[in-house]
C-alpha cells in the first residue's frame, strides 16, 4: 500500500462526505460565512475606511461653516435644510454645498485613478497627471478658451483632450508586449507635446484671454460646470464598483509578471481595463476641476500609509483623495481671503515637498 | 597597437568618423544658409541671397543682418549646448532616456528665471547666471535621485521622477504667476521656447560659459569613456569617478542653463541628438560627443526654419517642433525590445 491511501481514507458509495474543518480566518480579519459564501473583512481596512469617512464628514462640516460668512455648525445644519436666515441658506445651499460635492467627487475620482495607475505601473509616481492625461485636457480646454475649436465649451474640450491624449498614448504604446512602462513613457512624451501646445496657445493671445484660460492650467473648483459634475457622479458610481472588482487582480499584479500570470491573472486584459478605468475617471474629474493631478499622488499615498500592505487600498484612496480635496479647497478659500487660491495651487504647494521627499528618500521597501 | 590607442588623443576625431563628421558639418552649413534665406516675413530667398553677395536692398539687408544672422548663430549655440548636455547626462546616468528637458534640469532653469523675473530682474547676463544656478540645482537633485534610489538601472523610473519634478516646478511657476501680472505677461512668451527676437548680446552673454563647458567636456570625455566600463575599471585606469561625475554635472548645468536662458526651455533636443549620434557612432561616448557637435545645431536650426515656414506669416514655436520630433524618438527608444543600457 502506498502511504497516500493511509492518510486519505477511500470514500465508498453511500458514505457521508466529511465536511472540511472551517479554515480559521487570517489574522486581523473577520469572516462572514453564509452557506457557500464567505466574505473576509479586514479589520484594519474597515477601521481606516471608517476613520477617513469620519474625517471627511468633519472637514465637510467645516467647509460648510467657514468662509466669507462664518456660521456655527448648528447654523450650517439649519441652513442646509433651507431654514433660518435666508442669506445663510443661500450661501450654504447654493454656493458651498455644490462646491463641496464637486470637491468630494473630483478628489475621489483623481485619487482612485491615481491608485489604479500606481498599482498598474508598480510605481507610486505614476499618476495619470504625471503621464500627460492632464496636459491633454489642459491643452484642449485652453484652445477652447482662446477661441480655437470654439464650438465646444471648455469642460467638454477637457474631456475630449484627456481622451485624445490617452488614445494617442494607447495607440503609440500598444503592440509589442504588455509591459506597462511603455505606456508611461509614451504618455510622458505625448504630455510634453500637449504642454508645448498649451504654452504656444497662451503666448499667441492677449493677456486678458490668457488670464481667462489660467484656471484651466492650474485647476480650480470655482467655475465648475453643472453638467460635468453630474457626469462625474455617474462615472464614479460606475467606476468605483468596477475598480473594486479589479482589486483582487491588482493586488496580484504587484508581484512580477510571471507570478501574477501563474496566479491566474490575465495580464493583458486586466492592464487594459485598469488603464481605461483610470483614464476615464481622470478625464471626467479634469472636466470638472481642471488639472489637479497632485491629489492623485497624495490620496493614495495617505491611504497606503494607513492601510495594511496586503492589498491595494482603493476605497481608502478615494476617501483620502476627497478629504485632501476638501481641505485644500477650504484652505484656498480662507488663506488669502478675499483672494481665492485655486485648489490646484494649494495641492501643488502641499504636495510638492511631499513629492520631493518621495523622490529623495532612500528606497527601503518596494513601492506597490 | 597600444601605441596607437594612446596616440589617439582627444582633440582629434576618432578614426572612421571624419567622413560622417564632414557630411554632417556640410548639412549644418546648408541648414544655416536656409536659416539666413527663409523667414516668416516677406523677404524671400532671392532677396536674402542678394544680401549675402553684398547687393541687397535696405530692408532685406536689415532682415538678414540684424534678425536672421543672430538667430542662426544663437540656434547653433543652443543646439550645441543641448545636444552635448544630453549626451553627457546619458553617459553619466547610464540611461538612454536621460534628457535635460525630461529630467527637470530645464525646468529648474526655467523656474529660476521665473523667480528672477518675479523679483524684478531683467538684465540678460543676470538671467544667464540665474538659469545656470537653477539648472545646477535641478541637475544635482536628479543625480542625487539616481544615486540614492539606484535608479540608474531603471530608465523609466528615472524619467518618471523627472516628470514629477518638472510638474512640481511648473505648478510653483503658476503660483508665481498668480501673484504677479507683469511676470505672467513676460514669462508666457519666454517659456514657449523660441529663437525669435533674440539679439546678439544675448549670445555674447552666454559665450564664456559655453566655452568653459565645452572645454570641461573635452577634458572629461576620456574618463567618461572609462567610466562606461564600470566604476572599478575607471578607478583602475587612474580616474576618479566622483570627480568626473561632479564635472559632468557642472558642464551640464552650464550648458543647459545657457541654452535655457537664451531660448527658453526646449525639450527633447538632448534626447534625439545623442540617440542619432549613438546610432551613427556606436557606444563610445567620445565618438558620440564628436557627432553631437554638428548634430545638435543641425536639429535646432532645421526645426527653427520649419517653425518659421509652416504657418507663415506667423511662426510656430521651436519648443513645439522639437517636442513633435522628440516624442516619437522617445517612444522608439522605449519600444525597442530591450532598453539599451549605456
Amino acid at each position: 500500500m502506498s502511504p497516500m491511501s493511509e492518510t486519505v481514507p477511500m470514500l465508498r458509495r453511500g458514505d457521508a462526505v466529511p465536511r472540511p474543518a472551517p479554515v480559521p480566518p487570517p489574522p486581523g480579519c473577520w469572516r462572514l460565512a453564509r452557506g457557500e459564501w464567505h466574505l473576509l473583512i479586514e479589520r484594519r481596512a474597515l477601521a481606516v475606511g471608517l476613520s477617513l469617512l469620519a474625517l471627511l464628514l468633519a472637514a465637510s462640516l467645516a467647509y460648510l461653516c467657514l468662509g466669507q460668512q462664518w456660521l456655527s455648525p448648528a447654523g450650517a445644519w439649519v441652513a442646509l435644510h433651507g431654514e433660518g436666515d435666508v442669506m445663510a441658506a443661500f450661501v450654504v445651499q447654493e454656493l458651498r454645498l455644490p462646491r463641496l460635492l464637486a470637491a468630494w467627487l473630483t478628489g475621489a475620482a483623481f485619487a482612485l485613478a491615481g491608485c489604479l495607475m500606481q498599482a498598474l505601473a508598480r510605481n507610486r509616481l505614476a499618476t495619470p497627471g504625471i503621464i500627460g492625461i492632464d496636459n491633454g485636457a489642459t491643452a484642449f480646454a485652453v484652445a477652447s478658451v482662446v477661441g480655437l475649436g470654439a464650438s465646444l465649451a471648455p469642460p467638454a474640450m477637457a474631456l475630449a483632450g484627456a481622451a485624445t491624449a490617452a488614445a494617442v498614448t494607447f495607440g503609440v504604446a500598444s503592440g509589442g508586449d504588455t509591459r506597462g512602462y511603455r505606456f508611461i513613457v509614451a504618455g510622458i512624451g505625448i504630455g510634453a507635446v500637449f504642454g508645448a501646445v498649451t504654452q504656444v496657445l497662451l503666448a499667441r493671445v492677449d493677456i486678458d484671454t490668457a488670464n481667462a484660460a489660467y484656471p484651466w492650467t492650474v485647476g480650480t473648483l470655482n467655475a465648475r460646470p453643472g453638467g460635468a459634475v453630474t457626469i462625474l457622479a455617474l462615472g464614479l458610481a460606475v467606476g468605483w464598483p468596477l475598480a473594486l472588482g479589479l482589486a483582487r487582480s491588482l493586488s496580484l499584479m504587484r508581484f512580477s509578471d510571471a507570478v501574477a500570470r501563474g496566479l491566474g491573472v490575465g495580464l493583458r486584459r486586466r492592464r487594459a481595463q485598469v488603464l481605461a478605468l483610470s483614464v476615464l475617471l481622470t478625464a471626467l474629474a479634469v472636466a470638472v476641476a481642471g488639472p489637479v493631478g497632485m491629489v492623485a499622488l497624495i490620496g493614495p499615498e495617505i491611504a497606503r500609509s494607513l492601510a495594511s500592505p496586503r492589498g491595494v487600498p482603493l476605497t481608502a484612496s478615494a476617501l483620502a483623495g476627497a478629504l485632501v480635496m476638501v481641505l485644500a479647497d477650504l484652505t484656498g478659500r480662507l488663506l488669502l481671503a478675499p483672494i481665492e487660491l485655486p485648489v490646484g495651487i494649494v495641492t501643488a504647494v502641499v504636495g510638492g515637498p511631499w513629492l520631493l521627499w518621495i523622490l529623495m528618500r532612500p528606497a527601503k521597501r518596494k513601492s506597490p | 597597437m597600444s601605441q596607437g590607442v594612446i596616440a589617439n588623443t582627444e582633440p582629434r576625431p576618432p578614426a572612421g568618423l571624419s567622413g560622417v563628421l564632414l557630411l554632417l558639418t556640410g548639412l549644418l552649413g546648408l541648414a544655416a544658409l536656409a536659416s539666413l534665406l527663409w523667414g516668416a516675413g516677406d523677404v524671400g530667398a532671392s532677396r536674402a541671397l542678394a544680401v549675402l553677395f553684398g547687393v541687397g536692398d535696405e530692408e532685406a539687408r536689415f532682415v538678414v543682418e540684424t534678425l536672421r544672422l543672430p538667430r542662426t548663430l544663437i540656434g547653433i549655440a543652443v543646439g550645441l549646448a543641448l545636444g552635448v548636455s544630453g549626451a553627457l547626462l546619458q553617459a553619466v546616468s547610464r540611461n538612454p532616456l536621460a534628457e535635460p528637458g525630461l529630467l527637470g534640469v530645464s525646468a529648474g532653469a526655467a523656474f529660476a528665471v521665473a523667480v528672477a523675473l518675479w523679483l524684478g530682474a531683467s538684465a540678460a547676463t543676470l538671467r544667464v547666471a540665474v538659469a545656470q544656478v537653477g539648472a545646477l540645482v535641478g541637475c544635482l537633485s536628479v543625480m542625487s535621485v539616481v544615486r540614492l534610489r539606484g535608479l540608474g538601472d531603471d530608465p523609466v523610473r528615472l524619467v518618471l521622477a523627472g516628470a514629477a519634478f518638472s510638474a512640481l516646478l511648473a505648478s510653483l511657476t503658476s503660483l508665481l504667476l498668480l501673484f504677479d501680472q507683469r511676470t505672467a505677461d513676460e514669462i508666457r512668451f519666454w517659456v514657449v521656447g523660441s529663437l525669435a527676437g533674440r539679439r546678439l548680446d544675448d549670445l555674447m552673454a552666454v559665450l564664456p560659459s559655453l566655452a568653459l563647458a565645452l572645454v570641461v567636456t573635452g577634458l572629461i570625455a576620456r574618463p567618461l569613456a572609462a567610466l562606461a566600463l564600470g566604476e572599478r575599471v575607471a578607478s583602475g585606469l587612474g580616474h576618479r569617478p566622483g570627480r568626473v561625475r561632479a564635472l559632468v554635472v557642472l558642464a551640464v548645468a552650464l550648458l543647459v542653463g545657457a541654452a535655457t536662458a537664451i531660448a527658453g526651455p526646449i525639450a527633447f533636443v538632448g534626447l534625439v541628438v545623442p540617440f542619432a549620434a549613438r546610432s551613427l557612432a556606436g557606444p563610445d561616448i567620445r565618438r558620440t560627443l564628436w557627432l553631437c557637435l554638428p548634430l545638435g545645431p543641425l536639429m535646432v536650426l532645421s526645426a527653427d526654419v520649419v517653425s518659421r515656414l509652416v504657418v507663415a506669416p506667423s511662426e510656430l514655436s521651436l519648443g513645439v517642433l522639437t517636442a513633435l520630433v522628440g516624442a516619437p524618438v522617445l517612444v522608439a527608444v522605449v519600444r525597442a525590445r530591450r532598453l539599451p543600457v549605456l
